[in-house]
């Protein structure tokens, strides 16, 4: 029992002495910098109040919903449900200050600003549209194909770029 | 100790959860996503449409097989990336000559979806793979790049693609390091069902002159399977026994 409650005695002296050094320790760490990384919170969008499923459940499920749709619509060509890139995209389609558009590579970008934080690469965009239908009708696109005049005249193959093939 | 942050985060409430998934009476995997569940029909695609073209190439002029070209890069997106060596072929220009007579001959030619498609076969991850109705596609989630398929397809109707692309539209995600071909664009099918008509068609056919005509092999009503009955259709290279779902008349 004497040496119970001496280590006690020892321990609570040296929780008091250390105290004061562990005050000091973490009003460095806040003045560095460190302690000051926020949760992200993104922009919500402005045209609809809710979400296709209350927040929490996608913030945790996101990406299985998408997942599991995803191989709907490829291989079972269900195109209408509310769980599609493409529906998020159009509502999650974050308009830059200069109103210019904003990439997923952009960390405005709805997608992005978490994504970040958490560290999780995510590839979704290398193949899809990173922002919603109507900016991309407004028609700000790099890399638009060349406009159909609707009856093929003027267009040979180096305006097309397809190859012609002989044969026979 | 939890900052004031995280304790605003909203939780999922558990017995929600529980109480949901026995209202549902059915496998709950996660929220939305269901083993199985009962009293909901389950979509998905059956086999009762095969749906094809047929492609008239007396109705076809030059200008009408280039019209075909430029309107599926506008739906789909694609082009001839600058500096690339090697294209896009959703679908292409075939240009036959009689050598003898010196008489031309143009023809659109893309995927042509294959009853039994080699590319289906020889692909190693099931990326390429033919939906219930018939439509053959590249499920570019699990393509790996290998490109078997476009030395299996007879037609050269698939093409890989080598850069990384921006602004793909959405009806027809595509990006560096999968394959690609003609989707019959399944999105305006999948909408739109046996009354679909495929961008190409829709740039040529003009009133009821249709020269390219899609519609439902499978159903002996459909116009395609009365004017096969009627004038026949020819399946290009048909001694291998692919049975394309792509038909032409006038070779």
């Amino acid at each position: 029992m004497d040496s119970l409650a001496s280590i006690t005695r020892l321990l609570l002296l040296a929780a008091l002495g250390l105290a004061p050094l562990g005050v000091a320790g973490a009003a460095e760490y806040e003045a560095s910098g460190f302690g000051e990384i926020a949760v992200p919170s993104p922009e919500k969008p402005v045209r609809a109040e809710q979400c296709v499923e209350p927040v929490e459940v996608m913030r945790r499920d996101h990406m299985k919903l998408l997942d599991h749709q995803r191989d709907e619509t490829v291989i079972n060509g269900e195109r209408d449900s509310k769980y599609s890139l493409v529906g998020c995209m159009n509502c999650h389609n974050p308009a830059s200050e200069s109103g210019e558009v904003v990439r997923y590579e952009d960390p405005q970008h709805f997608c992005a600003e978490c994504h970040a934080y958490a560290s999780v690469k995510i590839d979704c965009f290398e193949c899809h549209a990173d922002r919603g239908l109507e900016q991309l009708q407004q028609g700000k696109l790099d890399s638009a194909p060349p406009a159909w005049n609707g009856n093929g005249a003027g267009l040979n193959s180096a305006t097309l770029g397809h190859r012609l093939e002989v044969s026979q | 100790m939890k900052n004031a942050a995280e304790t605003e985060l909203p939780q999922p409430a558990r017995r929600g959860f529980l109480k949901g998934a026995a209202a549902a009476a059915a496998t709950l995997v996660a929220p939305g996503i269901f083993l199985y569940r009962t009293g909901q029909a389950a979509t998905s695609l059956d086999n009762e449409a095969r749906w094809g073209l047929l492609i008239d190439t007396n109705a076809l002029s030059e200008a009408d097989v280039d019209a075909c070209v430029s309107a599926c890069q506008r739906e789909h997106g694609w082009r001839a990336e600058p500096g690339s060596k090697t294209d896009a072929q959703w679908i292409r220009k075939v240009k036959l000559t009689d050598q003898e007579t010196g008489h031309q001959k143009f023809l659109p030619m893309m995927c042509l979806h294959c009853e039994s498609p080699p590319c289906v076969d020889v692909c190693p991850t099931g990326a390429s793979f033919k939906r219930a109705d018939g439509i053959v596609l590249v499920n570019k989630h699990i393509c790996i790049g290998c490109r078997y398929c476009m030395m299996a397809c007879p037609y050269k109707a698939r093409s890989f693609i080598h850069e990384t692309l921006k602004d793909q539209l959405p009806v027809a995600p595509r990006g560096k390091g999968t394959v690609e071909s003609c989707t019959l664009c399944v999105h305006r099918v999948d909408r739109d069902g046996a009354n679909a008509v495929p961008a190409c068609a829709e740039a040529v056919n003009r009133g009821e002159r249709k020269a390219i005509l899609f519609g439902d092999l499978n159903d002996p009503q459909s116009e395609i399977s009365r004017r096969l009955q009627e004038l026949g259709g020819t399946r290009l290279r048909a001694d291998m026994g692919l049975n394309p779902g792509v038909r032409y008349q006038g070779l």
